[in-house]
């Protein structure tokens, strides 16, 4: 097991530094911060002492060099923009984004559980038809268009709840709502396959045979076994949720890292967007270290052929 | 009791009224309350200190607590006394001297003086700001002199008409006030953390990625003295739930674009068109250079045709949503300074008309009566994304007589490298651009058009030629011509040039487009040409003051 963790590690570690460098050398193609920051008739001399006064002065292999060697230290430079250093940054909007994620991973289980559930037990029936549209609705809907769709309807016209930023617990329903929604239709499909297969089980059988009521059978026996790959792509989703709710972010002005990624990568603002992918990239792998190290304590079977 | 007699005791009783009621007016000037709340889309870097922001989001925000050496003339545009109550240049022409506003302070009590002019401009211009002009500023002066505590005088390195204007909000950001005696007793990070001004508002919090809150002044200030009590100004990306946010209350006055006008005025709100914030245009290049004779364009038949070609009317009515105006020659605007306005505003007219017939003939003159293969690429800047569709449709016009436009959509940060140095992958082709509303146009025509400019449509280098060169020639000699009216002659000159080379041509006139919930800030104006309202908060009456039409 302790070789298991090691290896692991070393590859979050090799997958780091290929992450760094790609999203180092890549961002500096699209162009640069400072044809953004400054009006479209600055001269030349403004230009030139901007990038000076920025450091990007430097040729790019001699940035990467000082970006490594700072890096190490877990400097990962100054925001343009924000004229602090990245991890700051980074670290000051994370809370923001983990105050919705919680509700939206929440919201997803507690929609997608039973829907998949009652899709397998009557499967073909009505309600796995309509939990099938659901699903289908869920994951084509663009949040975007969910999130404003939601603003319109419950802050403009009904004037039940704020538009957007944050604020009391009102203000927490629309984006956990939008950015849960999505999670619900995999969810739910992917509670209902496995459901499927685990009823079909010789346990199951058994169970049944002995007389077992059914839903003794389906609610303890069945949806335990059935929850093995939700837990292991609840690690996935979680980390997605994290890295993933730009848009989310975006449409509601939650001040959280989706929207400071968004941001710096409209802004071009290089070392935020360094410290944002990289911070990510280390939040991800640690998630799905954390789920695979879980999955091999539980299922014994994973150990032994590791 | 005569006649005397009764006119005295009827002034004694008027003066005595006056004086009994004097100390409620006096009240009633500076009662304040309520919260005016705004949505924008940015707030640029979100920095509390003028050097280290170098957008104009600047003026959104830090407007409200600095003042500017020069300001704006709220009724007409352009730049009007601000700091400096009056100004002049010097009789060599070498230097420029600022006579300082007399009673106005600090939010911390401190006066504003001469020191405070001179550290400010020497701060804007020092190696580690980040103000978009720092180093042409730095380039420009040699030194700053403070002649008594109420009179500051810039030297400038050679004549400098302008140099004045660029430190109106109108024109730059450089001109920001910043207290020197505060700064230098608690030292920068301190004064980003709690910075003061002098201007109407009082900063309270910024809180990153979110707001920024202030506080109202209550004493007479010469921008105005606010009629709220507080300001906060919000970030909202997206322009939908701006206007929602609008719309249910939540903010007063959100920035939107032409798209969303229709869906504001459904949600009864009111909509504010700020006249002269921008230029849409197309330009060209490497029209001029050797090997360009071969191309179409090369020829000004050509070029004229292209514009001939436009229906900018259709473009302003269907695109723009009739939110736009027919434009005036590049980079001029009704509030342009060293400039005969009514001459030019004539000439467009004419000039600017759609006649796709008359396109047609010059083609045929020109021998490309079957048209020709053109790229063209289309491009919007920060805070115009019309730009996207204006290009679409000129394409489409072009199309119609004949011309065979590819064109290709860039994101701005992808397309600006493409603009300088040899513009290699732009040589004969065309692109959308943009001109930001400003007085002074000499400065943009410099970038514009100058073989020293960023663009340089004209030429460059040793690919410099008459065009070019006369342009030189005359772009100089508007910078320092002290006399005001050979300026005017000369600046009318220097546009007549572009505007006859049809190299760099104009298609609208934009605004700056606000939503307005009309029951939560009463009605006011904006200022012509100044898109940001930095400058109007304080300006802007509560709904009991003055409600709208």
């Amino acid at each position: 097991m302790r070789r298991y963790i090691l290896q692991r590690l070393l590859q979050g570690l090799v997958l780091l530094f290929m992450v760094a460098t790609i999203v180092f050398f890549l961002g500096r193609l699209t162009g640069s911060p400072v044809d953004l920051m400054l009006p479209e008739d600055a001269e030349e001399i403004d230009r030139v002492a901007l990038i000076e006064a920025l450091g990007l002065d430097g040729p790019v292999h001699e940035q990467f060099g000082i970006f490594m060697t700072n890096a190490l230290r877990g400097d990962l430079g100054m925001s343009i923009r924000h004229r602090e250093p990245a991890v700051d940054v980074f670290f000051s909007r994370l809370p923001n984004t983990l105050k919705i994620v919680p509700g939206a991973m929440g919201l997803a289980l507690i929609l997608a559980i039973p829907l998949g559930i009652l899709s397998a037990t009557r499967r073909g029936g009505a309600i796995d038809r309509i939990s099938g549209g659901i699903a289908v609705l869920g994951i084509a809907t663009p949040n975007f268009w969910l999130g404003i769709l939601l603003i319109y309807v419950f802050s403009v016209k009904l004037g039940w709840l704020p538009s957007a930023r944050m604020g009391g617990w009102e203000h927490y329903i629309l984006p956990t709502f939008t950015l849960g929604t999505f999670l619900v239709a995999g969810y739910m499909r992917l509670i209902r396959s496995s459901m499927l297969e685990v009823l079909d089980s010789e346990f199951v059988k058994l169970a049944r045979i002995k007389g077992m009521s059914e839903t003794v059978v389906v609610w303890k026996h069945c949806l335990r076994n059935a929850l093995i790959p939700v837990l292991t792509l609840w690690g996935v989703f979680l980390g997605n949720l994290v890295t993933g709710a730009i848009v989310t972010e975006t449409v509601f002005a939650w001040p959280g890292v989706g929207r400071l990624t968004y941001e710096a990568v409209i802004f071009r603002d290089f070392p935020l967007l360094q410290a944002v992918i990289i911070l990510d990239a280390v939040l991800i792998l640690s998630i799905n270290l954390t789920v695979d190290i879980l999955y091999a304590y539980v299922d014994p079977r994973i150990r032994v052929a590791e | 009791m005569g006649h005397r007699g009764l006119l005295k005791g009827y002034l004694l009783t008027l003066v005595l009224s006056c004086l009994a009621w004097a100390p409620l007016a006096v009240q009633a000037a500076v009662k304040q309350e309520g919260t005016l709340v705004i949505a924008l889309d940015t707030l640029g870097a979100q920095s509390m200190d003028p050097i280290q922001e170098s957008r104009s989001a600047h003026a959104h925000y830090q407007a409200p607590m600095y003042d500017g050496i020069l300001w704006f003339n709220p009724e007409k545009g352009g730049a009007a006394p601000g700091v400096a109550e009056r100004w002049e240049l010097a009789k060599d022409g070498l230097s420029w001297i600022f006579h300082i506003r007399k009673g106005m302070k600090w939010h911390n009590g401190d006066p504003v003086t001469a020191h405070d002019v001179k550290f400010s401009i020497e701060r804007t211009m020092s190696k580690g700001s980040l103000a978009s002009r720092a180093a042409a500023v730095r380039r420009d002066v040699q030194r700053i002199d403070v002649i008594d505590d109420y009179t500051v005088q810039v030297f400038t390195k050679g004549v400098q008409v302008h140099f004045a204007e660029g430190l109106s909000r109108a024109t730059y950001q450089e001109g920001q006030l910043m207290p020197k005696k505060y700064i230098e007793t608690v030292g920068e990070e301190e004064f980003r953390k709690k910075p003061i001004g002098s201007g109407p508002w009082k900063f309270v919090r910024s809180v990153p990625g979110d707001r920024i809150e202030y506080e109202a002044i209550d004493y007479p200030h010469f921008r105005g003295t606010p009629n709220f009590k507080r300001l906060v100004i919000l970030l909202i990306p997206e322009e939908s739930t701006r206007v929602a946010m609008v719309s249910t209350g939540e903010a007063a006055i959100a920035s939107i674009s032409p798209e969303s006008i229709k869906e504001a005025k459904a949600l009864r709100l009111k909509v504010v068109s700020v006249p002269g914030t921008m230029q849409a245009v197309y330009q060209m290049y490497g029209m001029t250079l050797k090997g360009s004779q071969k191309n179409p364009l090369a020829d000004p038949r050509v070029r004229q045709a292209l514009s001939l070609a436009i229906d900018r009317k259709k473009i302003i009515e269907h695109v723009m949503y009739g939110e736009a105006r027919m434009p005036m020659p590049f980079a001029t605007f009704g509030y342009s300074v060293d400039l005969s306005t009514d001459r030019w505003q004539k000439w467009s007219a004419e000039a600017f008309r759609y006649d796709p017939n008359r396109a047609k003939q010059l083609l045929a003159e020109a021998g490309y009566a079957n048209g020709f293969p053109m790229n063209f690429a289309i491009t919007a800047l920060a805070g115009t994304p019309f730009m996207v569709p204006i290009g679409l449709a000129v394409a489409d016009f072009w199309n119609k007589i004949g011309i065979k436009v590819t064109y290709k959509n860039y994101e701005y940060g992808a397309f600006a490298p493409m603009v300088r140095g040899d513009q290699k992958q732009l040589v004969g082709a065309v692109s959308m651009f943009r001109t930001a509303g400003r007085p002074v146009a000499a400065a943009r025509y410099f970038g514009g058009f100058n073989s020293k400019g960023a663009h340089h449509l004209f030429g460059y280098g040793e690919d410099c030629p008459e065009l070019c060169q006369s342009f030189d020639k005359l772009h100089k000699a508007v910078t320092v011509e002290t006399d005001a009216k050979k300026r005017m002659e000369l600046t009318d000159q220097m546009v007549k040039l572009v505007a006859d080379s049809w190299i760099a041509v104009p298609i609208l006139e934009g605004m700056g487009y606000w939503a307005v919930n009309p029951g939560m800030v009463g009605a006011f104006k904006a200022i012509p040409g100044r898109h940001e309202f930095g400058d109007v908060f304080e300006r802007m009456p509560r709904v009991d003051q003055k409600r709208w039409n």
